[in-house]
This record gives C-alpha cells, sequence and structure tokens, in this order.
C-alpha cells in the first residue's frame, strides 16, 4: 500500500495524542495487575482498614499506587477531553472546557496523592 | 446543540461495521471507567481523610449490586486495554497496517482475548461472593442488601 509522511509540527495536542499511546503501554502492567490482584485473586471480601495499612505499608505497593494515580486518571481525563472535542467545535469553549477539566484533574490528583503519601507518614509516626 | 445531535448521530448511523463497533466500544469502556476511577479515587483517600467513610464504602464494595457493577467493569477494562494496546501498537510502530480487513479481524480477536481473560475472572468474584456468604444466614445478609 503507498504510504506518505507527513510532517507534523509539534503542538500541545500532538503531544496529548502521544501521551494516550505511550501511557497506554504503561497502563496494562498497572491497570491489569491492580484488577488481577485487588478483585479478582483477594476479591473485596477480604478488605478491610487493615488490609489497606498492611498494603501501603510496602513501599513497593505505594509507589504502585501513586504511578497508577498519576499515569490512570491522567490518562482517564485526557480522554474526556479527547471524546468531548467531538462535541465541542468552538475553540474558545473547548479552551474553557480543558482548563477546567485541568483543575478537576488536579484537584482529584491531590486529594488521593496526598492520602497516598500520608496515609504511610501517619501511621509511621504512630509506630 | 446541533453539534450535539450531529455528533450522536453520526455516532448512531455510520456504517463502519466492525472498526465503528470497536471505536464505540473503546470510548464507553473508557468512559465508563474513568467514572468509576473518579470515585474510587475519592473513596480510597478517605483512607486517610475519613476512615468512618472509608470502612462504609468498603461495606458498600461488597454489596451485590456493585458485585454486578464490579464484574462488568472488569470487562470493560479488559476490552478497552486490549484494544487500546492495538491502537497504540500500530498507531506508533506500524500505521501502514491500518487497514479496513486487517482491523475487522484484529476488532474480533481483541473481543476474544477480552472474554478468555474476562470469564474465568468473573467466575472467580462470583466465588469469592459466594465464599464471604458461607456461615451466613442468608447469602444475601453477607452481600449487604439486607
Ligand atoms: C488498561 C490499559 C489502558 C490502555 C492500554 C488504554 C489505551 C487507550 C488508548 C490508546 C486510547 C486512545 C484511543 C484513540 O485516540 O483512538 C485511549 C483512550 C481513552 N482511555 Fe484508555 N487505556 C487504558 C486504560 C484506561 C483507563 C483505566 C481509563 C479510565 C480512567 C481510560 C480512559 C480512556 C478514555 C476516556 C479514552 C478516550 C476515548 C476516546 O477517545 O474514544 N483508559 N485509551
Amino acid at each position: 500500500m503507498a504510504t506518505r509522511e507527513v510532517k507534523i509540527s509539534q503542538n500541545y495536542e500532538t503531544i496529548a495524542w502521544k501521551w494516550m499511546r505511550y501511557s497506554a503501554i504503561l497502563l496494562i502492567p498497572l491497570v491489569f495487575g491492580h484488577v488481577l490482584m485487588q478483585d479478582v485473586l483477594v476479591g473485596v471480601y477480604q478488605m478491610d482498614s487493615a488490609y489497606v495499612a498492611k498494603r501501603l505499608s510496602s513501599w513497593f505497593f505505594q509507589a504502585y499506587d501513586i504511578a497508577l494515580l498519576g499515569f490512570a486518571f491522567a490518562h482517564g481525563v485526557n480522554g474526556l477531553r479527547q471524546v468531548l472535542r467531538d462535541f465541542i467545535h468552538n475553540p474558545k469553549v473547548f479552551r474553557v472546557v480543558s482548563i477546567v477539566l485541568f483543575i478537576f484533574w488536579l484537584a482529584i490528583t491531590i486529594y488521593g496523592g496526598v492520602a497516598l503519601v500520608m496515609a504511610t507518614q501517619a501511621r509511621l509516626a504512630s509506630l | 446543540m446541533s453539534n450535539l445531535k450531529n455528533t450522536l448521530v453520526g455516532y448512531a448511523t455510520y456504517r463502519g461495521r466492525e472498526g465503528h463497533y470497536s471505536f464505540l466500544l473503546h470510548r464507553l469502556t473508557g468512559l465508563g471507567t474513568l467514572l468509576f476511577l473518579t470515585i474510587h479515587i475519592v473513596d480510597m483517600a478517605w483512607f486517610y481523610w475519613a476512615p468512618d467513610m472509608f470502612e462504609e464504602a468498603l461495606r458498600l464494595y461488597r454489596s451485590w449490586p456493585f458485585l454486578i457493577g464490579e464484574i462488568a467493569l472488569i470487562f470493560a477494562v479488559y476490552f478497552h486495554g486490549i484494544n487500546g494496546l492495538r491502537i497504540a501498537i500500530v498507531d506508533m510502530f506500524a500505521p501502514s497496517k491500518w487497514a479496513i480487513a486487517a482491523e475487522r479481524n484484529a476488532v474480533r480477536w481483541t473481543l476474544v482475548g477480552s472474554l478468555i481473560l474476562w470469564i474465568p475472572s468473573a467466575w472467580m468474584m462470583l466465588s469469592h461472593a459466594v465464599e464471604a456468604s458461607k456461615g451466613a444466614a442468608h447469602l444475601l445478609t453477607n452481600l449487604g442488601i439486607f
């Protein structure tokens, strides 16, 4: 099949497009590993605060969860932005929507991220 | 408002067969997973911010409606993940492979792969629920419905 190389200049949207693809490759081990461990192997019926505390006291799972939060949520919110672009054709409106989504992403990420970092620090302090 | 209508009518009436269905399913599963993930980040963060509410959220996760939602969510994640990996690899390493016949085949294999992962997973999740119910007066009691 005949193909033609087209040079596309780097801008915010091409970086976002690539981000979806690079993050996708990282998300496979992160997300599938999380789902297989938590939902399939352990199951929600064995989970309580003690289980979560034990899990988060391992630096490995703490780092794992921080990576999961950082990559999966950013991927998902940028995906939502991508979907909304199909519906919002006015560039000014779309810019406002993007900014709102960015603030939403930042707020939830900080809320969850602080909990992940502090949960273990609070426990270490109580030891 | 007409943007909304035009785009939705396009989604519904475009006749691209497998490629079209996989586009719609990828979108739907991505958005559904994002909805759950947003709730899930907040309720897990309660472990630190609001331990009482955290326990309440865990109780809710053990309920019957959530089990059904969880099993559906697992399918969404598997399909979206496998399909997304396929899209990412073809886009980044072999964009010339985006041909309709190959795409139709790949979509079918993606679905088969998702089912192969999902069926045993769903079965294991159901058996966890049944196990958890053992010793209780009634299955539904332990699943938190009554
Ligand atoms: C498991 C690993 C995952 C992989 C390999 C993956 C891959 C991808 C890829 C490659 C795209 C871009 C599709 C395109 O532009 O045509 C995408 C879109 C998207 N993803 Fe994921 N993803 C994964 C997990 C997730 C998770 C956990 C969420 C939810 C938070 C999510 C939400 C979305 C959304 C909302 C879109 C936009 C859908 C669209 O444009 O139609 N993804 N995903």
